[in-house]
């Protein structure tokens, strides 16, 4: 018991180690990206080594296994470049804080909680700036979530079932409380972002799965309720943005409020939520890194109405662009579409209209997808702009993730929770009747 | 805004609008309907400009490029098709004795400007602010570029704001609209907005019996039928009460007009050239609209009438309407001229970052700040301005300095001077190469590329000439087998070669309409075609009737043909109603599986299959044209017959009279009664109407119906008998056709027993440019009745014996025949065979073998021009080949035709007798001997040069821009309205040639060339044809043919300069091997 009770401390310790150790070759970029992504890998491997000792949550451990492969492919699809240093630490940093809160038991996961969101504020507030006024709210939001925290610790259960509530809503963006998640994902710099959009709906859903079935019924009819909004108004706000963070912020917004209504029916979170959460965050993520690929050759800053003709000048890239982008919007045979399939067979409805908000929610998602897709690859081919394929580190963080997310997809349920596949299976047999 | 216009000026106001209207409309090029394609020229209101000047106008108002991309250029520059001296020659006079030294290497400004050329230094790349792509020569960049800051330097961003706010002020109303103005500035969609409308009404309007449901209200014009429909529309795009401002519109479309531009604001002097950018964002209906309203006759024009003060009263409406709602609800002013231009003086700042915001080019951050800033009006430009300058400016500049560094860098490379040694240089020289390459832009390559380009084809096709023209020997004229005149037409060259290649045959070069300047009409046909080349105008109508010899076939012929049709529009009926479809599909949509299976895997059987089933079911039978003049006797006689067979007609339509009630007496005195009509009618007329049971008043409503309705009156009388004598030819014409034809192709003696009058047309499935395929001189129609018509002519005695008093001798044993060449099958079919004589039998089929052999090589030539054919194909093959992709429906290129067209020769056929031209070369034949009073070469030179150059000038803008002065993929190409096409369900009148006429693949197959044209006659006399004719002027002065004439007083070839003198052409360098 004693062994176990360290494991998380073990585990959490390894990236962080990796943070420590990353910062004695600072000054040389290349290595320093090297040994993130070799920590990374080391920590995937430690998790994988100790699954066994490991308590299975609700959610099961494929949420563990992913964020250090995120980790890796997040820093694995930077360029090298010194400016991108500080983020590949911290993103070692978030990954054994995220690991820490995921396996921590007691007060312990709940410290690596608040250690994440003060480091979350911590980079927000570096990089600041006056031309983003809204970014306040997403710190604001963070401090919130500390505070949340706290409440949750030292309140009794009422109000600390409530503070995780909140908690959860801001770490797995739900309106209103989405801010924080949109701000971490359009102003944290280098790999943090497409880290972020994993690590923290994961950690959200980790919270999720305990404070769902304790919630009342009310709040759960609120949460439903927010969710249906937050699916549509993610979805509306995707379509209105030019800028493709932001794009991707409200989409998955959009998608993650559907997995809210459903766990709001459910009153808990599944393995098949989890499977939802991940693939929704590794599509995202790898339509991030998808997108700091074009940042790389033509600027930070870039507007992607300067952007066009890749199909024919990037072909690598348009390949692995299209197919992430098949993945986000939730097609099969990727993880989203099986994600979103198993909850949908499995969940009791509370509302048909919910179902159909849902729905118009996920078609929206082809969409302004696939309007970006066509912005960026397509149309006439511009003489101004350099056309330069994936580099052989792109390929490899972009591949990587196009394969994980059509391995979440093929796999059966059971490789993720076999104890719980089966009595979800009953549930669905037993909901639909096959008429001919 | 002024009130509308209610002074007596009004008149004088709308018909100086007509006229500023007319002006702007020189922009845009006529679009003719698609069913009888015209190649021409799409800038050719502009030929009065230089070429050069003329492509720029077209890149400032059509955003069309007006020459290859520099990488295809630089392709062919590897292949060998350009040559390194040619680009020299070129690049000359743009070269400056000056240089910079590089370490111990100098680089002078002309190896400079060839490196830009070769290496395509000077392309336009934006150097993103922050690069982050590894790159080994950064450290090297970095500091080149820190060498290169004292000395090149950038404007202050308020000196840039100024002159950009200046510069579009003075292009506003000149080179951009309000409607630009506001899509670049705020980010509005009005142009696409006010082209989908148009699209929509012009599209419905101008339809030719396309659509199954009509648009009503057309006989109003496009105007009054417009102002009638859309102020019953639901308001658009956000246009408050639209309804209500449309139906209060002016009656006249020049009233609504002038109102919109005063409205807009629109200074006088601005006004032609703003409604020329107004006509350029939509050409092609803009241009098919102007055709419509020049062809006054059109009866499409008659019935709806169409202009562009009616387009682009509609089109300023829209206009003005968004104009206004967008800057009042963006920026809060008025959208007029002098509002906007105000704005741009007072808020530069703001302009500026807007500007910037809707290009793409502003950092994330300021571009979200730009739209909270538009979104909430807030007052804050100033400070995001001020941020952007001490932010982004600086890193902007430094971005710049680096593109710089990075074009030094490869044009060390290129000059092989090792890269490091310019970190050594002084900055003085850096920026001097600098400056260099940044004088020499990749859009101005575009002229020195062409010139090599054509510098390589012209030396090509003149040694080809020359040793030919050495070669030529004078024998004694030997009696050919036969003699065969056939078109211009580049596909020509390949089958006349053939043919003399295959026994004693001479081909000659004629324009396709072989002088006949005819109307049309085939049998069994209810319109007319134009079988002339549409800068002509005929006076002359010919026939097609049966043969005499068939008239007891011909009711019978008749009726199944009108079985045929009736079948076609019952089909068609169905397939187009509102219900019918839906049982249709069910009970007759298998039917269709046969065609379907027939014409994808089986095409050649399958067409076969058809064409022998329509010809069992209606047999075609032997024609003959109406030739001859009638005779004024006949021509009453005709008039009569065809009036009582209306009165007929009218009788049993309107009284119900049948068989023997209806006699000839009351026939003729109800005709002669409408003629006349006034007084009683005569009492005999009464007698024959009481017989027939018929009253008086019956008589005379009946009298008024045949005046009013069937159009029996003496005007009309007048107007048909008219057109009757319209019909055929005098002798006199008839002579003087055959002799203009004789001489100006050089045939005047040695005639053969057969001579052959050879049109052209073509054979293609599924194709809506099948009439681009066929004879452009024939107005875009098969040439067979001209070659028909000339025959007969030429086989008539009585001209003949008129030709010899004009010094024309043609042997009695010489017979002229008709035929057509299949361009696409290449296939020559004979017509009117039973003319020839019996003693001619051997002759023919002698003919008919070669024409079969030559057929079969020139498909075998073709067949390797083709890129689906990987290895030569051997005659049959060859042939069946060629055949199947002619009924292939899939098929986006069933020939390549006029493609690749390069050249225009006008000489004789001595000149080029045995050479390889490529069918690339319009050949025209002629012999400047008989032509002493240079009256041909004038006609020559004035018409079929420029038909060549119309049709040259099509393929070259259709391949350096396919999108904008070509019609695009065949694979979007949807049919609208009968009379042209569209790219997908809504786009504008696709102009010019498809894609797939004009490229393989990526690569030009049509080598984009100006006209070359080489003429074989005295200096002396094509300059005074210059100076006589402007077009003439024009065309060479302005460099858009060029000259070559052999004189063949001192056989030396020479060159006319656009300066207007001559000099000889010198001979190539023997060493270097030309590709082409």
């Amino acid at each position: 018991m004693r062994d176990g009770a360290l494991i998380p401390w073990l585990l959490a310790g390894v990236p962080l180690l990796g943070a420590l150790a990353s910062l004695a070759v600072w000054s040389n970029p290349d290595r320093l990206k090297l040994s993130s992504i070799i920590w990374s890998v080391i920590t995937l491997g430690v998790i994988v080594g100790f699954s066994s000792r490991l308590e299975t949550p609700a959610e099961s451990l494929l949420p563990l296994y992913l964020l250090p492969l995120a980790a890796a492919v997040s820093v694995l699809g930077q360029p090298v470049h010194e400016d991108h240093r500080l983020s590949w630490v911290m993103t070692l940093v978030c990954l054994g804080l995220g690991v820490g809160t995921l396996t921590g038991r007691d007060v312990s996961g709940q410290l690596f909680l608040m250690a994440l969101f003060v480091s979350i504020v911590v980079l927000l507030y570096h990089h600041h700036t006056v031309l983003w006024p809204i970014s306040w709210w997403g710190i604001g939001l963070f401090g919130l979530g500390v505070v949340c925290v706290g409440i949750s610790i030292a309140a009794g259960p009422s109000l600390s079932s409530v503070a995780t509530l909140l908690t959860c809503a801001i770490l797995l963006p739900l309106v209103p409380f989405h801010d924080g998640y949109l701000t971490a994902l359009t102003r944290l710099p280098g790999s943090l972002p497409s880290f972020i959009v994993l690590l923290l709906p994961v950690v959200g859903l980790h919270g999720l799965s305990t404070v769902m079935p304790t919630v009342p019924d009310v709040v759960s009819w609120t949460v439903s309720l927010f969710a249906l909004m937050g699916a549509l108004y993610g979805a509306v706000k995707a379509m209105a943005q030019s800028r493709v963070r932001l794009m991707l912020a409200y989409g998955s917004l959009s998608f993650f409020s559907m997995l809210w209504w459903f766990a709001a029916a459910m009153r808990t979170a599944t393995p098949r939520a989890a499977l939802l959460v991940g693939a929704i965050g590794l599509a995202t993520s790898g339509l991030l890194i998808a997108w700091q690929v074009i940042r790389t050759r033509y600027g930070d800053d870039v507007d992607p109405q300067a952007i066009s003709g890749l199909a024919s000048g990037m072909p690598q890239y348009a390949v692995l662009l299209s197919l992430l982008a098949l993945a986000a919007m939730g097609l099969p045979p990727f993880g989203v579409f099986a994600g979103f399939m198993g909850l949908l067979l499995t969940s009791p409805f509370p509302s048909s209209a919910g179902l159909v908000i849902n729905l118009i929610a996920w078609l929206a998602a082809s969409w302004y997808i696939m309007q970006m897709v066509q912005r960026l690859l397509f149309g006439a081919r511009r003489l101004e702009l350099r056309y330069t394929d994936l580099l052989r580190t792109e390929l490899a963080s972009l591949l990587i993730i196009v394969l994980v997310l059509l391995t979440l997809g093929l796999a059966p349920a059971t490789l993720f929770a076999p104890d719980q596949t089966a009595s979800a299976t009953h549930s669905v047999t037993g909901s639909f009747v096959w008429n001919r | 805004m002024e009130p509308v216009i209610t002074s007596p000026d009004i008149e004088t106001r709308r018909m100086e609008l007509r006229g500023v209207v007319k002006l702007a409309g020189e922009i845009i090029a006529q679009y003719w309907p698609m069913r009888t394609f015209v190649h021409h020229n799409p800038l050719h209101s502009l030929e009065y400009l230089p070429f050069e000047e003329t492509v720029r106008r077209g890149k400032q108002f059509m955003g069309g490029n007006g020459y290859l991309s520099g990488h295809l250029y630089r392709d062919y520059l590897k292949s060998g098709r350009i040559q390194s001296r040619h680009l020299d020659d070129a690049l000359k006079p743009l070269i400056h004795d000056k240089h910079v030294v590089i370490g111990s290497r100098k680089a002078t400004h002309g190896e400079v400007l060839r490196a830009c050329l070769t290496d395509g230094l000077c392309a336009p790349v934006v150097e993103p602010l922050d690069d982050q792509l590894p790159d080994p020569s950064n450290e090297l960049i970095d500091r080149i570029a820190a060498r290169l800051e004292s000395v090149l330097c950038f404007p202050d961003l308020h000196e840039r704001i100024r002159s950009i706010a200046e510069g579009d002020q003075a292009s506003l109303g000149q080179w951009l609209t309000l409607s630009h103005w506001c899509d670049d500035t705020l980010g509005t969609q009005i142009v696409r907005q006010i082209n989908d409308q148009l699209i929509k009404w012009c599209e419905a309007f101008l339809d030719e019996g396309h659509a199954a449901w009509a648009m009503p209200e057309r006989e109003k014009g496009l105007y009054g039928a417009w102002k009638t429909l859309a102020a019953q529309e639901w308001s658009l795009f956000g246009i408050e009460d639209s309804r209500r401002k449309i139906s209060q519109l002016p009656e006249y479309p020049e009233d609504a007009l002038l109102e919109s531009l005063d409205a807009l604001g629109i200074p006088s002097h601005l006004r032609q050239d703003y409604l020329s950018l107004q006509l350029t964002a939509l050409p092609g209906w803009a241009g098919f609209i102007k055709w419509r309203g020049e062809e006054r006759d059109y009866p499409w024009q008659q019935a709806y009438p169409a202009g562009l003060v009616k387009f682009l009263a509609i089109r300023l409406w829209y206009a003005r309407e968004l104009v206004q709602k967008a800057c009042r609800d963006e920026l809060g002013i008025e959208g007029r001229y002098d509002a906007v231009t105000a704005y741009m003086r007072a808020h530069s700042g703001e302009y500026y970052l807007r500007r910037q915001r809707v290009a793409g080019r502003l950092p994330a951050l300021y571009a979200e700040e730009v739209d909270r800033l538009s979104h909430q009006k807030g007052n804050g430009w100033g400070m995001v301005l001020d941020r952007y300058r001490t932010e982004v400016v600086p890193r902007q500049e430094a971005a710049a300095r680096r593109g710089a560094v990075r074009k030094l860098l490869a044009l060390a490379r290129s000059l092989d001077i090792d890269t490091a040694q310019l970190a050594e240089c002084s900055p003085a020289n850096l920026k001097q190469l600098v400056d260099w390459m940044e004088a020499f832009p990749e859009s101005d390559h575009g002229p020195v590329w062409l010139k090599a380009f054509e510098a390589g084809y012209r030396e090509r096709l003149l040694g080809q000439l020359r040793e030919r023209a050495s070669e030529t020997n004078q024998t004694a004229p030997t009696r050919p087998y036969s003699q065969s005149i056939y078109c211009i037409d580049v596909r020509s060259e390949p089958f006349r070669r053939h043919l003399e290649s295959v026994g004693l045959h001479e081909t000659y070069g004629f324009a396709g309409f072989f002088a006949a300047f005819i109307r049309y009409r085939a049998w069994g046909k209810d319109h007319d075609t134009e079988q002339f080349p549409v800068i002509m105008r005929a006076k002359n109508e010919v026939r097609e009737i049966p043969r005499s010899y068939l008239d007891h076939k011909v009711s019978k012929h008749e009726a199944r043909a009108k079985w045929v049709h009736a079948g076609h529009t019952l089909l068609h009926d169905l397939k187009e109603n509102v219900v019918t479809p839906y049982v249709m599909v069910e009970s007759l949509g298998w039917f269709y599986g046969l065609p379907i299976f027939g014409k994808t895997l089986l095409p050649s059987l399958y067409q076969r299959w058809t064409s022998w089933l329509r010809h069992l079911f209606v047999p075609s039978l032997a024609t003959t044209l109406t030739v001859d003049k009638l005779a004024p006797a006949e021509t009453a006689e005709m008039l009569d017959a065809e009036q009582q067979a209306i009165v007929r007609e009218a009788l049993h339509e309107r009284v119900g009279l049948r068989g023997s009630r209806i006699t000839p007496a009351l026939v003729e005195g109800l005709r002669q009664r409408s003629l006349t009509g006034q007084g009683d009618p005569e009492p005999p007329l009464i007698e024959e109407a009481a017989r027939a049971g018929l009253s008086l008043e019956i008589v005379n409503a009946l009298v008024e119906t045949l005046r009013r309705q069937y159009d029996l009156n003496a005007r009309a009388a007048s107007r048909h008998k008219e057109r009757i004598t319209r019909t055929g030819f005098t002798l006199d014409e008839q002579t003087l056709t055959v002799d203009t034809a004789l001489r100006m192709m050089g045939l005047t003696k040695n005639f053969a027993r057969l001579v052959l009058f050879c049109a052209h047309g073509s054979t293609s499935d599924n194709n809506p440019y099948e009439s681009a395929l066929d004879c452009g001189a024939c107005g875009g129609n098969e040439g067979k009745p001209n070659a028909r018509v000339l025959a007969m002519m030429a086989n008539n005695q009585k001209v003949r014996e008129r030709l010899t008093k004009t010094g024309i001798k043609i042997p009695s044993d010489t017979h002229f025949l008709a035929g057509q060449m299949d361009t696409t099958t290449d296939e020559v079919q004979l017509v009117d065979l039973e003319d020839v004589p019996p003693t001619h039998r051997a002759d023919l089929a002698r003919l008919q073998e070669d024409l079969k052999e030559a057929a079969e090589l020139t498909s075998q030539e073709r067949c390797g021009r083709f890129p689906e054919v990987r290895q030569s194909l051997e005659g049959k093959k060859a042939e069946a080949y060629v055949r199947r992709r002619s009924v292939d429906w899939s098929q986006v290129r069933p020939e390549w035709g006029l493609s690749s067209n390069a050249s225009f020769l006008i000489g004789r056929r001595e000149l080029t007798k045995g050479l390889d031209l490529g069918g690339r070369v319009f050949l025209h034949s002629y012999d400047y001997r008989e032509d002493p009073s240079n009256r041909l070469l004038e006609v020559l030179l004035t018409a079929p040069q420029v038909v060549a150059q119309w049709i040259n000038m099509e393929h070259y803008f259709s391949a350096v821009d396919n999108e904008v002065y070509g019609s695009g993929s065949k694979i979007y190409h949807n049919v609208v309205g009968r009379v042209g096409i569209m790219s997908g369900p809504w786009s504008d009148l696709r102009l010019g040639l498809a894609r797939q006429t004009v490229m393989n693949g990526d690569v030009p197959y049509h080598e984009p060339m100006r006209l070359l044209t080489v003429v074989e006659a005295p200096r002396m006399r094509i300059e005074k044809l210059i100076a006589r004719h402007e077009v003439l002027q024009h065309l060479y002065h302005n460099e858009w043919v060029h000259l070559v004439a052999l004189d063949p007083e001192d056989r030396v070839w020479y060159r006319y300069r656009s300066n207007g003198e001559w000099s000889p052409v010198s001979d190539p360098p023997q060493e270097e091997h030309i590709h082409i």
